[in-house]
């Protein structure tokens, strides 16, 4: 290890560095051999340990033991004075184990979020991506760069597409979350505006259809077992007409 | 139960034993359960998973007193260590044919972090949360694990 950039192209292969940090990475990357071949050899290690390498997963018996051992718990005052709504856990959850109850705030984490919490947490991303320049984090307007990215790093396979023709061109991705869900987020231009298309599994959310917060407009749709939110600050118009292309896209 | 099979692989891979990591992971997640209220929100993951390398740390701590205690007269008594020496672990390495062992092999620091990262996807943040190492040594340790596990699964097969 004799590069003094080495740390910043592992960085890089990890996913920690967006924007004009990533740029800089890259350029490293092309230019240095030694990065040049531990980004190879770092390629080649992580996909032999993703391919090779045992992942455990937790015995049934176990798990049994845990929720049993949970269940003689004490009443679960620790959990309560937290929850806002402290009357109704308490008269929900009276009376039964602390496994039920944990079960139950499982179930409630896993609930899909409402359509309030979706408007709010795509918003939410999409100024934070905004404001901490971290917008993309894989820049490019090819599909074939864009598309396989997402592999390994989001559970779902995003539509990507160009769209310069029609004045929407491609400018990269990036990884995000969506009310604790981890989305794919393709980006494109539109002008000056940047539009964020956001994809995330679907778990059964109610969508909020079009939602406007702190000037940003949504537009949410579903199309089959994925979630699409299209946020950009540019007008409604202009986002029913990316969204159409995207939806005839995909459909 | 949120995060039990994740909680579960980190401590198989850190304790190398399939009884040691049920016993870790019952006590982190019994211990999870009573802290509750101390966590601030955002990903329980990380949460819980460092929960389970403080009960490791813990449970490798006694064992040490224990073995101290123990063997009071034994001049090994206070170096029994968890890590096999280096010497064995390139020797063995070199042997094994599979890369799991390869990793089993590495000594905890880089283990850890290469197990965090690679296997349950942890941003180089969320390791230093979990380890309590700051994110410089994450990145360093990081690059080091790499470099061993190549080094020492190449190796293998020269043999």
């Amino acid at each position: 290890m004799n590069c003094p950039e080495l740390l910043r192209t592992q960085a890089f292969l990890d996913g920690e560095l967006t924007g004009d940090a990533a740029r800089e990475a890259e350029l490293h990357i092309a230019t240095c051999d030694e990065c040049r071949a531990f980004s190879a050899r770092a390629a080649e290690l992580s996909d032999a340990m993703r391919a090779n390498i045992t992942q455990h997963r937790a015995p049934q018996a176990l798990h049994n033991r845990i929720s049993a051992l949970l269940d003689k718990e004490d009443a679960p005052v620790a959990f309560i004075p937290r929850w806002r709504q402290r009357e109704f856990w308490t008269g929900a959850f009276s009376g039964i184990g602390a496994s039920a109850l944990a079960a139950a705030l499982t179930i409630f984490v896993m609930l899909p979020p409402s359509a309030e919490t979706l408007a709010q947490s795509v918003a939410d991303a999409h100024t934070n991506a905004l404001m901490s320049g971290k917008v993309i984090q894989v820049a490019s307007s090819s599909h074939h760069t864009v598309k396989p990215w997402f592999a390994g790093k989001v559970e779902v396979s995003p539509p990507v597409a160009d769209f310069a023709q029609q004045g929407f061109p491609l400018i990269g991705g990036r990884v995000d979350k969506v009310a604790g869900s981890r989305a794919a987020v393709v980006v494109y231009n539109h002008g000056r505006h940047e539009i964020d298309l956001f994809v995330w599994p679907d778990k059964g959310a109610r969508l909020p259809g079009e939602s406007t917060r702190h000037g940003y407009h949504a537009i949410f749709w579903k199309n089959g077992d994925l979630n699409f939110a299209a946020v950009c600050d540019m007008e409604g118009a202009e986002l029913h007409k990316f969204v159409n292309l995207v939806r005839t896209e995909s459909d | 139960m949120p995060h039990l099979d994740a909680a579960y692989n980190l401590a198989r891979w850190l304790t190398r034993s399939p009884t040691d990591a049920e016993d870790i992971v019952q006590d982190a997640m019994l211990r999870a359960f009573r802290a509750f209220d101390g966590f601030r929100g955002g990903d329980a993951k990380p949460w819980l998973l460092a929960i389970v390398r403080n009960c490791w740390r813990n449970a490798g701590a006694d064992a040490k007193r224990r073995a101290q205690t123990a063997l009071p007269q034994d001049d090994d008594g206070g170096l029994v260590s968890t890590d096999p020496d280096p010497e064995a672990i390139a020797m063995d390495a070199s042997q094994s044919r599979k890369l799991d062992e390869v990793i089993a092999l590495l000594p905890n620091e880089f283990r850890e972090v290469l197990v965090l990262r690679e296997m349950e996807d942890m941003s180089y943040r969320e390791i230093a949360e979990i380890t309590g190492a700051p994110i410089g040594t994450v990145m360093s340790r990081l690059a080091r694990a790499r470099t061993m596990l190549r080094e020492r699964w190449t190796a293998r097969d020269l043999v």
